[in-house]
């Protein structure tokens, strides 16, 4: 009877391992996730404050410039040169503004990730919390029993997980996206 | 007199880099937080244009457009997707609910100037 030398006890012991040890690393991911999302975050304030002084003190250098052009102050090939160059900053600025976007759509996967981990943790936790009650004489049916309950409910756990955390952000490239008018 | 465009999203980056692009084309810029603050500060004042996300906590875009629809001053008001969704099932779920158009993020400021031109003017 090999049945006999596994008992419940032991089954449910290992579960409840697999559980813990299991949410242990989860609890890891998850504290990462979080420190990500929130140096992210910290970075893009940064970057966008930063960004928005340097370009009003760009449009200020370009106004003194411009004003110095009107009086005659430049020579022909110097305001060609700074037109030049306020062509060339109008693009850069373009650029950089399409690329601080990349917070938006990093900080919506890292969301669906956070969400995906709680949604494991709570199934391992089935694992662990299990109400069976089982008769010793008929271990064998009723750990078979048990095995298909679990089995069912990490099923549909995993498919209701699923089907909440529907994939919203398929960009792999922060190249600028389509354009319909309707 | 400038005119005033309604960005809604929950991303506070997004909506300061839609802001600053289109006030440096010359437009007033409402911010909102999600679809309930901009269906409230659409009807505080009724905007020119409104640009929406779609994914956002409390309302999302689609639910914020068939809001707006439903009231009287926006049922021609020009309304716009910018989202990460590109799929076309979301697409016509937008255009169904009555969004005038669906840009998919990120947005290149120029292109987004050159929409916003077409659909409301400069």
């Amino acid at each position: 009877m090999q049945m006999n030398r596994k008992p419940i006890s032991e089954l449910r012991t290992l579960l409840s391992a697999v559980s813990e040890h299991g949410d242990k690393h989860l609890m890891e991911v998850e504290a990462d996730l979080q420190q990500i999302v929130f140096l992210l975050n910290e970075a893009i304030e940064k970057l966008v404050s930063s960004f928005s002084q340097v370009n009003a003190l760009v449009e200020q250098q370009q106004a003194l410039l411009v004003d110095l052009d009107a009086q005659g102050k430049l020579t022909q090939a110097e305001a060609a040169s700074l037109n030049r160059c306020k062509l060339d900053i109008g693009n850069e600025i373009n650029a950089v503004v399409t690329g601080m976007q990349f917070q938006d759509m990093t900080n919506q996967l890292l969301q669906r990730n956070i969400n995906r981990v709680n949604g494991l943790k709570d199934l391992l936790q089935a694992l662990a919390e299990h109400g069976h009650e089982m008769d010793a004489d008929k271990e064998h049916e009723d750990i078979s029993r048990f095995l298909e309950d679990i089995h069912h409910n990490l099923h549909t756990g995993s498919h209701a997980l699923s089907g909440n955390l529907r994939k919203v952000v398929g960009q792999k490239d922060l190249t600028s996206g389509d354009i319909d008018l309707f | 007199m400038a005119k005033t465009i309604l960005a809604v999203d929950d991303s506070g980056s997004l909506r300061q880099m839609v802001a600053f692009s289109l006030k440096a084309a010359g437009y007033d810029v409402v911010q909102a937080v999600d679809g309930q603050d901009g269906l409230n500060k659409a009807k505080e004042k009724t905007v020119d244009l409104v640009l929406t996300d779609q994914n956002m906590p409390i309302m999302d875009g689609l639910t914020l457009i068939k809001n707006l629809r439903g009231l009287g001053s926006y049922q021609k008001i020009p309304i716009l997707m910018l989202t990460t969704e590109s799929s076309d099932e979301m697409k016509a779920k937008g255009k169904a609910a009555g969004a005038n158009g669906w840009l998919v993020k990120p947005f290149d400021p120029k292109r987004l100037i050159e929409v916003v031109q077409k659909v409301i003017g400069s």
